[in-house]
């Protein structure tokens, strides 16, 4: 009898800690959506609003440039800098910069501190002419152990030039390796999680901009890392040019739609991978008999994979933005509202 | 075939064939010289070329204006450099109407010719269209008589629409002005440069308004009108879908406007499919020529990109051996304008793929063919028929060197610019093929003509082969083909000579190396550092840095080391005597100061890393043996402990670097920070100095400035 007391009491005590367990177990999640802008010119479609309304997006990462080393000139210049057809409206802006390490490579370092200067002043500008606001600007840089101590002091100059909250993109080698490159001066940093394998030639080589066999060996690294991070998801698909074995090019505009074509492209016996039937113009692009395309596509099943494996690799409580790049040239039929707002939900 | 479409040849790298600065990309400059030609022949040449091309030119709006007010005396006095129009024997009314017409003109370049670079901080560059200016050149082009200056307000207006058109998103090409103006007037006009230039606005603004098909038609015409036009047309020529592409075909009126469209396509994407498109239409076109010289070279440069990068490339040979099919066939029939060309061409390719015997039946095929006067191809048939006779030689008897003599002494006078045949590009030819020839020498076990047609640095291991070439360089009555080999030989005997004495230095036989020097070309090199001085820790550039009372030259260093070595022989100072002689032994191998001393024509050792020193050369140049030997005499002929000391430290950084010699030594140290240096780890020397000498002044100084030492002492 009294065991059977004991046993019952047992029982109820065991169920109560499981049910007090699912629930502590029910993440609740911190995580905002939000999107990256690339294009050069700004407009926003009625469908991309809707989106950002239906995610419950309320900030842009705007690509306000492009800094890149001018070989004629021997300086620095900015290019594609970004035109407004629509206004930006409500949402929040975030102006990003984007950077190539080889500028880092060209400058002195003392130059680190008038390419601060002058790329705060541009973006003041730009930004006064749309009547923007933005608290925080963000920096996109490649950057090597070479160009550190470049790219570094190029941040504080930023910070103490701008006055504004400050991030930076994050690769993973970054993360693995940040005891050699070390960790950028800035208030955030942004995981950029994709482009993370080798843009290859190799027909069965996996996907190149997410794949989790490629991913695997950094993430353990990410709950050591010193910086506060969002995340950055792909939403974009492309196309490996290969001509004789050799990777040519790479297209965003030829995609499922245009290798499908039956009259000019046949499937290959590699999931993908299509070959060319005959030469031909195709969106600009010069296609040769037998040239391949490889697509590399992400789709939200893939993007549940990545969040799935992310995610338990950071700190649940922490606020975070979770990014996908990018909103301009988003291909609105293959991605629904609620397929991203699963997916930050992850985090 | 035309120098105009020189631009067009195979370049890896860049956008045009020759253009080194970049200048054809993007230029407002390249019509100058017709403006200025064409209104010299307006005026008839009474107006002044200086004052032309300043108008024309140079000057700005307000130049211009200025220069108009005074000519109509608004303004009195001009500053000096202004030319003073008042003072031409030219016509009146001609001048007025060129002055009214540049006035117009210099408007217009404010938005059409003028790139604005946009600088950091700098708001972005907007070009303005002037509404105002539209009613200015309507009115001068409806009044001007002269057609000469009517077709220029007719290219001014028609491109003053086109800037204000193309942004315009509600202006279709039917509706525009820029079209209605063209069409108004374009049989008005001859069909020169400016009528072309016209034409090419309009492409411009199909092409904004995405109708590709008629904007590349257009671009074709006027990439077909001229040189000039070429490299404009040719950037602008951008088929989208296949489908824009085959209606630009439907346009061409002719033959050869649709053979135009084919070259252009074939110069930058497809030139087989190209070659094979104008071979149907017109065997004879003189179009084909450079997309086969462009098939040609890309072969060539894919080929030899992948020997240099010691890559298998099967693609680029897939590549060849599809189009050595394609050319071959069309050799085959001897029906183009220059059969010869295609017989070259195709026995090149088969010659590239290996096939000499069908390379050889093309060459033959060509060489009756060949123009006798054409003085470039002759040269090109004796080039690659020279490379395909080599390439095909299995061994080199007495018949065939008296074969050679003429070739060798032909290439030898390019090589030298006796004889100069304009672009003419021989030297990978040549190159290679006295690679070639080298090589068979030193298959057959003859070593002296291998090394004199291509020096190798394993030919210097041996004294006596040394000495055979020697007597062949000095030889008084060479052959003929000896003669014309030795053209080959970069080297002279006093080159070897030198080689000589140094060989006999690192084998201590200095009285020897005296004598080999003084017949040398190397007496008075001079060595950067004291090369008696050493250091605990090797450091060059301190050295280098050194105030040095005298200047060294490898002479005089060899004539005291000479003599320290008799000293000692004599038994006289020797401790002192047999130090500084190791020091001077240290010095000129690679871990010492000199280094100037082993880098000689010969050894070709002017490098960072000790890998790179060819390896025929590297254990001599490295080896500190006779250094070492040197400080173990100074070693035992020492009176105090503190001498001792000082002989057996340096003796150990003989020891040390000899492990460092050994692992660059193997052939996986190629790049020398793979260098798997085995650590010798803390040799004899270092134990004797702890054991014996723990208790000097020295060992206290070796502590300090050694952190290898000071890491072995702590064990």
């Amino acid at each position: 009898m009294l065991k059977k007391a004991i046993y019952l009491r047992l029982c109820v005590l065991l169920l109560l800690f499981t049910a007090c367990c699912l629930q502590a177990c029910q993440h609740q999640s911190n995580a905002s959506s939000a999107f990256y802008y690339w294009k050069g010119t700004y407009e926003q479609s009625p469908e991309q609003s809707e989106l950002l309304q239906q995610t419950d997006s309320r900030r842009l990462y705007l690509r306000f440039m492009d800094v890149k080393w001018n070989s004629s000139t021997k300086q620095l210049a900015p290019e594609a800098v970004i035109r407004f057809r629509d206004s930006i409206g409500k949402t929040a802006v975030t102006p990003v910069i984007f950077i190539t390490n080889q500028s880092f490579e060209k400058i002195k370092i003392e130059e680190t501190d008038s390419l601060a200067f002058y790329l705060n002043k541009i973006s003041q500008q730009l930004a006064a002419a749309q009547h923007l606001n933005y608290e925080s600007m963000q920096i996109d840089c490649d950057w090597t152990v070479s160009t550190r101590e470049k790219y570094f002091r190029f941040l504080s100059q930023l910070k103490k030039f701008s006055h504004k909250k400050l991030e930076a993109t994050i690769r993973l080698h970054q993360v693995k390796y940040h005891f050699r490159t070390g960790i950028p001066p800035v208030d955030r940093g942004i995981l950029m999680f994709y482009n993370m394998g080798k843009l290859s030639a190799d027909l069965s080589a996996r996907n190149s901009i997410y794949n989790k066999e490629d991913a695997a060996p950094y993430i353990s690294y990410l709950s050591s890392y010193k910086l506060p991070l969002d995340i950055a998801l792909p939403l974009f698909s492309w196309s490996l040019h290969i001509r004789h074995g050799k990777l040519i090019q790479i297209y965003g505009k030829i995609g499922k739609t245009a290798l499908n074509n039956q009259e000019n492209f046949e499937p290959t016996e590699h999931k993908n991978v299509y070959r060319a039937r005959k030469s031909f113009f195709l969106s600009g692009v010069y296609v040769k008999t037998n040239d391949l395309f490889k697509l590399e596509a992400v789709d939200s099943k893939l993007l549940t994979t990545a969040a799935k494996q992310l995610a338990p690799q950071l700190h649940k409580n922490e606020k975070r933005n979770i990014i996908y790049y990018e909103l301009g040239n988003l291909d609105l039929s293959s991605f629904k509202a609620k397929d991203l707002q699963k997916t930050s939900a992850y985090f | 075939m035309s120098e105009a479409y020189t631009p067009f040849f195979y370049t890896p790298y860049r956008s045009y064939y020759g253009d080194e600065t970049y200048k054809d990309d993007n230029s407002n400059t390249r019509y100058n010289k017709e403006v200025l030609a064409d209104w010299d022949a307006y005026f008839q040449k009474t107006v002044p070329a200086a004052t032309l091309q300043y108008l024309l030119l140079e000057a700005s709006y307000s130049g211009v204006d200025s220069v108009y007010k005074n000519y109509k005396g608004t303004i009195a006095s001009l500053p000096a450099k202004l030319p003073q129009l008042k003072t031409l024997q030219v016509n009146k009314k001609q001048l007025t109407i060129f002055m009214d017409y540049l006035l117009l003109a210099k408007a217009c370049e404010k938005f059409a010719a003028n790139y604005q670079p946009y600088y950091w901080g700098d708001d972005q560059p907007k070009v303005e269209v002037p509404q105002q200016l539209e009613i200015s050149l309507s009115t001068a082009f409806k009044q001007a008589k002269d057609t000469f200056v009517k077709q220029r307000l007719w290219f001014q207006l028609l491109r003053y629409y086109y800037f204000l058109e193309r942004a315009d998103q509600s202006a279709t090409v039917a509706t525009s002005r820029t079209l209605k103006t063209f069409n108004a007037s374009k049989e008005s006009f001859p069909k020169n440069t400016i009528y072309y230039r016209t034409l090419g606005y309009l492409a411009g603004l199909y092409y904004s308004k995405n109708d590709y098909a008629t904007s590349n038609y257009l671009n074709s015409l006027c990439y077909n009108y001229s040189y000039e036009m070429k490299i404009p047309a040719k950037w602008s020529f951008h088929p989208q879908e296949e489908s824009d592409w085959k209606q630009t075909l439907d346009m061409a009126k002719t033959k050869e406007e649709k053979i135009t469209l084919w070259q252009m396509l074939g110069t930058y994407f497809d030139a087989e499919r190209a070659i094979t498109e104008i071979v149907a239409l017109d065997p004879q076109s003189e179009k084909l020529d450079l997309l086969l010289s462009r098939i040609v070279n890309s072969a060539e440069s894919d080929l030899n990109g992948a020997y240099y990068y010691n890559d298998k490339d099967t693609a680029a040979k897939t590549t060849l051996r599809k189009n050595l099919v394609l050319i071959g066939g069309i050799a085959k029939k001897n029906n183009t304008a220059k059969p010869y060309f295609w017989n070259l061409a195709a026995g090149y390719l088969h010659s590239l793929n290996g096939d000499y015997p069908i390379a050889k039946q093309f060459y033959d095929q060509a060489k009756g063919q060949l123009p006798k006067d054409d003085q470039r191809v002759l040269a090109q048939y004796k080039l690659l028929d020279w490379s395909l006779y080599v390439r095909q030689l299995k061994s080199i008897d007495a018949a065939t060197e008296n074969k050679l003599i003429e070739p060798l002494n032909w290439f030898a006078d390019l090589r030298t610019q006796k004889q100069d045949v304009p672009y003419l590009r021989y030297y990978l030819a040549v190159d290679q093929t006295i690679d070639l020839l080298s090589e068979l020498y030193k298959k057959a076990g003859n070593p002296v003509k291998a090394a004199a047609f291509k020096s190798y640095s394993d030919f210097y291991r041996s004294n006596a082969q040394i000495e055979q070439l020697k007597a062949l360089l000095n030889k008084p009555n060479k052959t003929a083909f000896e003669q014309a080999m030795l053209r080959y030989y970069p080297l002279k005997t006093e080159d070897l000579n030198y080689y000589q004495a140094m060989v006999l230095v690192y084998q201590d036989k200095l009285p020897q190396a005296l004598a080999m020097l003084e017949k040398s070309n190397g007496e008075s090199t001079p060595l950067l550092g004291n090369p008696f001085n050493i250091r605990i820790n090797d450091c060059h550039d301190c050295d280098h840095q050194m105030a040095q009372s005298t200047k060294f030259t490898v002479s005089k260093m060899l004539r005291m080391m000479n003599n320290l070595s008799t000293e000692i022989k004599a038994g006289r100072n020797v401790h002192n005597n047999a130090y500084l002689l190791a020091n001077a032994f240290y010095n000129i191998t690679y871990y010492g100061n000199g280094r100037t001393f082993y880098q000689s024509a010969v050894t070709n050792a002017d490098v960072t890393y000790p890998t790179s020193i060819p390896s025929a050369f590297r254990n001599m140049i490295l080896s500190c043996k006779p250094a070492e030997k040197y400080y173990q005499i100074a070693r035992d002929a020492a009176a105090t402990n503190e001498q001792r000391a000082r002989a057996v430290f340096m003796a150990s950084k003989c020891e040390r670097n000899e492990s460092y010699t050994e692992a660059y030594d193997l052939p996986e140290s190629s790049n020398m920070w793979d260098a798997d240096v085995k650590e010798l780890f803390f040799g004899k020397y270092f134990g004797a100095l702890k054991q014996q000498y723990a208790n000097t002044k020295f060992y206290q100084e070796i502590l300090q400035e050694c952190g290898y030492f000071r890491s072995f002492d702590g064990r």
